[in-house]
Parts: C-alpha cells; structure tokens; sequence
C-alpha cells in the first residue's frame, strides 16, 4: 500500500510487488484474465478447479443466500407469528423501508455510528502515529513496550468490554480515581454521556490497529531519507511533517477505511458495555439492528435497517475495494 | 520487517552505521528524547494501568471490585476456582475450544487449497471471485445474523436438521465467515513463493494435487498459521451469533461471561471479582496465540505492508 504510487506506472500485468526478490517470480506469472487463452502454459491444463468448490458452496450459502434472504425479508411483514412460515408472510413492499426512515430511530443510529466512528479516529490516528514514531528506533526494552502496546487489539472485544464494564459501575474503580481529583462525571454506562462512553472504550481498543499501519509505513522510509534530512540539520518536526509523514499516508488512508468500517460495524462493544435495550445514546446502528429483531420481533423491520446500513457501509467499502490492488500483494485484507 | 533491518546494515555506509551506534542512532532519531519518554510513559499506562486492574480486581472480593478498590483489601484466589462452576464457564470454554478450533483447522485447509486455485491458476472469473473475498469479508455480521438464523430454522422445519442451539450451527457459521479473510491471507502468502519448484515438480510429473500437498503445503505453514489462528480469533470473539443461535448447553465462553453480570438485575452484587477472573481466563488462549506466533501475526495483519 505504501508503494502504491509506484505500481501505477508500472504495467498492470507484470506489476510485481515492488520488492526486488519477488520480481523474478512474478515475471509472466498471473496473467489477466484476457491473457488467459492466448497463453498456453503449463497452468493451463487441467486447472484443479474443483478446489473451489467446497469453499464456494459454503460461501454462496452462508452468505450470498441469507445476503440475499435478507432483501427479500425486508419487503414482508415478518413477526413473531409468521416468522416460521415466513415463505408465505404477506409482502407489503417499500413499508418496512418507510417505516425505517419515517417512524424509527433509524436515522438517529445512522448519525450516532458514523459520529462515534469518526471521533473514535480522529483521536486514534494520533495516538497510533506516536506510539509507531516513538517505537520506531531500537532502544532497550523497546519490543517489550511493543507488545505491551498490542494488549488492547490482542484482548478480545468482549473482554475489553467486560472489564471496562466493571471499571465503569458506579462508585466503581473509574469514579473512585477521579473522585481523588475531584472530578465527578456522572453515570457512565446510562443516560446522556453513554455516547462518550463508548468513544472513549472504542479508543482504548482499537489505537494499537493504527500503530501498527502507521509502524508499517515508517518501516518502508529508506535510509537514505533519514541521512539526508540528517544532512539538511533538519529539525525533528519538520522532518517528522515534510519527510516522514508523506510515507504515512498510504498505510493510513487504509487504516481510516478499515477502522471506520470495524467501528460502524462493532457489535460486540456497545452490546457488551451497555447490554439490551441499549441506552438510546448508543443505539448505534448494528444494535438498532438486533434489538428490533430479537427484542421487538419486528424481523422485517429489522431486515429493512440491515439493508440500509449496507447501503452506508457500501460507501467506505467501495473505496477500500478500488484502492486495493487485487493481483498484487501490496494490500492488506487487514481486519478485525 | 527483518528484511528492511537486514537491508540498512548492509548500507553503503555500514561501517560507521551499525545499528546501535551513536550516530546511527542520531540519524534515524525522530523524536526529541523527553517527548519519546512522555509518549511511551502516556500510552504504557493507559493499556497496562486497566490491565493491571484486570489482574487485581481478580483476586478481589465482589464488594471490593464494587466499591472501586484498586489494591484488594483483602486478596483471595477463590474467584478462579469458583468460576467453573458458578454459571457454567467450563462448559463455555470447552463449547468455544471446539467450535473455535475447528474452524481454524477446516477454514485454514479450505483456504489453502482455494488460495492455490487463485493464485497458480487462471480461469474467467478470478478476479471478481478475489474481489468477492474482499467484498465479502467486510458484510457486517449484524447484517447477516437474522437471515442465517431463518435459513437455518427452515433447515429445522423443512428438511429436518436441527441447526440452531447446536455446535454445528456456529461451526459452518463462523467456518464461512472465516473463509474469505483466511483465503486472502492465504493468496496473499502464496504469491510470495518461488514458483519454479511447483513447475519443476510438474514437470517430473506431480499432479495438482501432489504439487499442493508436496510443494505448496510443507512451505506455506507461516501463513496457514495465520489463517487458522485468524479463523480461531473470529470464533473465539464473536459474541453476535453465539448469543443469538445456542441453548445454554452450547453456548461459548463469551456468552458465558455475560451471565457473571446478570445477576446485578437482581439488586445484588454481581460476581464482579469472578467476571474479571472469568474474563482473564477468557482472554488467556487468545493472548498466548499471539505471544506465540507474534511474528507471523503481526506480518499477516498488516499483510504485505511490512514485508
């Protein structure tokens, strides 16, 4: 991702990944599809496709027919009653979705998950960007630190939750340290400031996935860089601003896709921290989701906000699939 | 990561800029030495400060955990014997071990040999099938949870196979929304291998399958680990199904560990001091995972970047 620049004046087909080593492997490897027929290689006989079968059959219906289940789901008038019958549920068309728009808080969750994804980045990138600045150059103890900074992205979500949680009750341990201070905040886990919860649990959590994208980044800056801002007596700001950061921003851009789509899609956090029915503070849209199916039993209802949040997930999703180049190695599938 | 190290040393300038030397320190140095101290001091304790919480609150009495007490009062390691029995978290454990861990072995097999058609082979098609992994990967799991559980309660009324509340439903449930992350860990590891051998195995006359099994397999274990391990993570965390497709005789860990809060509801304490020895135990496997195969992981996450 990082030499993204480069493949683009690169031929397409023999755009080997920019590492010198894989060159020579790559070279005439992996036509395109349109190369295929010409090219009568020993990859060209009696393809094993049959490989793909067992995986492909699970995917198609696992996925792709409850993807599409779920679209037609969306256009019955599906409840507790005709949910086990529900070939035969009466289709009442575009109501679902009216009703989603007009008459739920759909809306509400759509504003609450892109603003808590986005504030939950915008104080991420910093942080991630320090901790890869400061881990960057070898110094004792520094792959000790290294790991203690992946804690929070190893842990599962539903340990971080679990335990934030508890730190979190009332007169817990989060009120009693502030209490020290002499700050009181309130309830956490309900009412009004539940929002600030879940950013500021969704921060802990999930800063370590942008160290190590940023990490990555400052890994590819060449030496020669560093000698030469070294040589200029460039200050370390500005080397930091004008010399370092430019190589950061492939890796980043991904980081914003990828971690924008993992915070608009986490269930496991809200759901965990605040249980169900969510406070309507952080009724975000996969909880939104998930109560109307299994608390009100409004399966239609529910399959309608599934699909509009498909629909707002396709925005960053299509630029995360344009960005990535699909027969190079360059671009992570990175996720969680 | 080791490959950019490696390429530094052998610098025109190696001689004076071996790593750990004055002046290679100085011009590789990024940050004035006070602001590095502050950064790494910040963020240390903002992750080991709650951490370290997690570790005492464990050994912590309920009424303790209640009322904010960071050092114990009073220590006890009663909580980890207790929370096997108190509301079925050995149960949970060995749901999540089995489900878990067989997804990681069936996902990372199936992505192997998928990966292998991919990348080796071309045929109409593929790229709208790697395109499809990607895309399919980022279908939010709140997206797919109701449908699924239709599709698999019609399987109960119409066909007569009882998925919902069993191990085989979150098995094939997590196995396939593991596979496309897996897969393209896979495509993207199998790239990286020489080529030469395959087509010098062909030529003495292996078949695919040989190629795949002798050639492809005994050098792709880095990344086979870190699809399984991957496939692993995902049953291991996952909370949404779990909680909406078992019965309490196979629900994972994660669901279990909910249960130690319940009972505030009631107006009694929780096992607060149990559900943080729970949650340790919890994240115990998935921590010694990554402390094991750290290397290999944090290659595969950021697959590609770092190479």
């Amino acid at each position: 991702m990082s030499t993204d620049a480069s493949h683009e004046v690169r031929p397409a087909v023999e755009s080997a990944a920019g590492r010198a080593p894989r060159t020579a492997n790559d070279a005439g490897q992996q036509p395109g599809p349109k190369d295929g027929p010409r090219r009568k290689g020993l990859s060209e006989r009696n393809r094993p496709l049959w490989m793909l079968i067992p995986g492909g059959v699970l995917m198609i219906i696992i996925i792709v027919v409850p993807l599409l289940l779920g679209i037609y789901m969306s256009i019955l008038n599906l409840d507790q009653y005709t949910l086990r019958k529900w070939v035969s549920a009466p289709i009442i068309g575009v109501e679902n979705f009216v009703e989603a728009v007009t008459n739920s808080p759909l809306l509400h969750a759509v504003w609450l998950s892109v603003s808590y994804s986005l504030l939950a980045m915008v104080v991420t990138l910093p942080l991630g960007i320090a901790a890869a600045v400061a881990t960057q150059n070898a110094f004792k103890g520094r792959a000790l630190i290294r790991s203690v900074f992946l804690i929070p992205y190893v842990l599962p979500s539903f340990v971080v939750a679990t335990v934030w949680r508890t730190m979190l009750q009332p007169g817990g341990i989060v009120d009693e340290a502030l209490a020290t201070v002499g700050i009181h905040v309130g309830l956490w886990l309900n009412g009004p400031q539940t929002f600030w919860t879940l950013v500021l649990v969704q921060i802990w959590a999930s800063w370590p996935f942008i160290y190590l994208l940023a990490l990555s980044g400052l890994q590819s800056v060449d030496h020669e860089v560093h000698e030469a801002s070294a040589l200029d007596g460039a200050l370390w700001w500005n080397k930091l601003r004008y010399v370092i950061f430019p190589y950061l921003k492939g890796p980043l851009a991904l980081a914003f896709l990828i971690g924008m789509l993992h915070h608009i899609n986490n269930f496991t956090l809200p759901f965990v921290l605040f249980g169900v029915p969510a406070p309507s503070d952080v009724e975000v849209l996969p909880i939104l989701t998930y109560v109307t199916s299994f608390q009100s039993f409004r399966f239609g209802l529910s399959a309608a906000m599934a699909f509009i949040s498909l629909v707002l997930i396709a925005i960053p999703l299509f630029v995360y699939l344009r960005a990535v180049k699909l027969d190079d190695a360059d671009t992570p599938g990175a996720k969680k | 990561m080791s490959a950019t190290i490696a390429g530094r040393r052998s610098a025109p300038t190696a001689d004076v800029d071996r790593p750990g030397s004055h002046r290679q320190h100085e011009v590789l140095r990024l940050l004035p030495g006070p602001l590095l101290v502050i950064i790494l001091v910040f963020l240390g304790a903002l992750v080991l400060i709650p951490v370290l919480y997690i570790f005492l609150a464990s050994v912590n009495s309920d009424i303790g955990v209640a009322n904010g007490e960071f050092w114990p009062s009073s220590v006890t390691f009663e909580n980890y014997s207790k929370i096997w029995t108190s509301v079925g978290l050995a149960t949970g454990l060995t749901n999540s071990v089995l489900v878990a861990g067989s997804t990681a072995v069936v996902s990372a097999a199936l992505s192997v040999s998928t990966a292998f058609v991919l990348v080796r082979y071309s045929f109409r098609g593929r790229l709208s099938i790697l395109r499809g992994l990607l895309a399919l990967q980022s279908v939010p799991g709140t997206l797919m949870v109701l449908p699924v559980f239709v599709l698999f309660s019609s399987a109960a009324t119409y066909l007569g196979i009882q998925v919902i509340g069993t191990q085989w439903g979150l098995f094939v449930t997590y196995l396939t929304f593991a596979m496309p992350f897996s897969t393209w860990v896979m495509v993207t590891y199998l790239r990286g291998l020489p080529k030469e051998l395959e087509e010098a195995a062909k030529i003495d006359g292996a078949s695919n399958l040989g190629v795949l099994f002798r050639i492809v397999l005994p050098l792709s274990w880095p990344g086979i680990v870190v699809s399984g391990i991957f496939a692993f993570l995902l049953g291991w965390n996952d909370v949404l199904f779990a909680s909406v497709m078992t019965r309490p005789e196979s629900q994972t860990a994660a669901v279990a560990l909910q249960i130690f809060g319940a009972s505030q509801e009631g107006g009694a304490i929780p096992y607060y001091g149990q559900m943080m020895a729970a949650a340790l135990v919890c994240a115990a496997p998935v921590v010694i995972l990554y402390l094991i195969f750290q290397r290999y992981l944090v290659g595969g996450l950021t697959a590609g970047g770092v190479k």
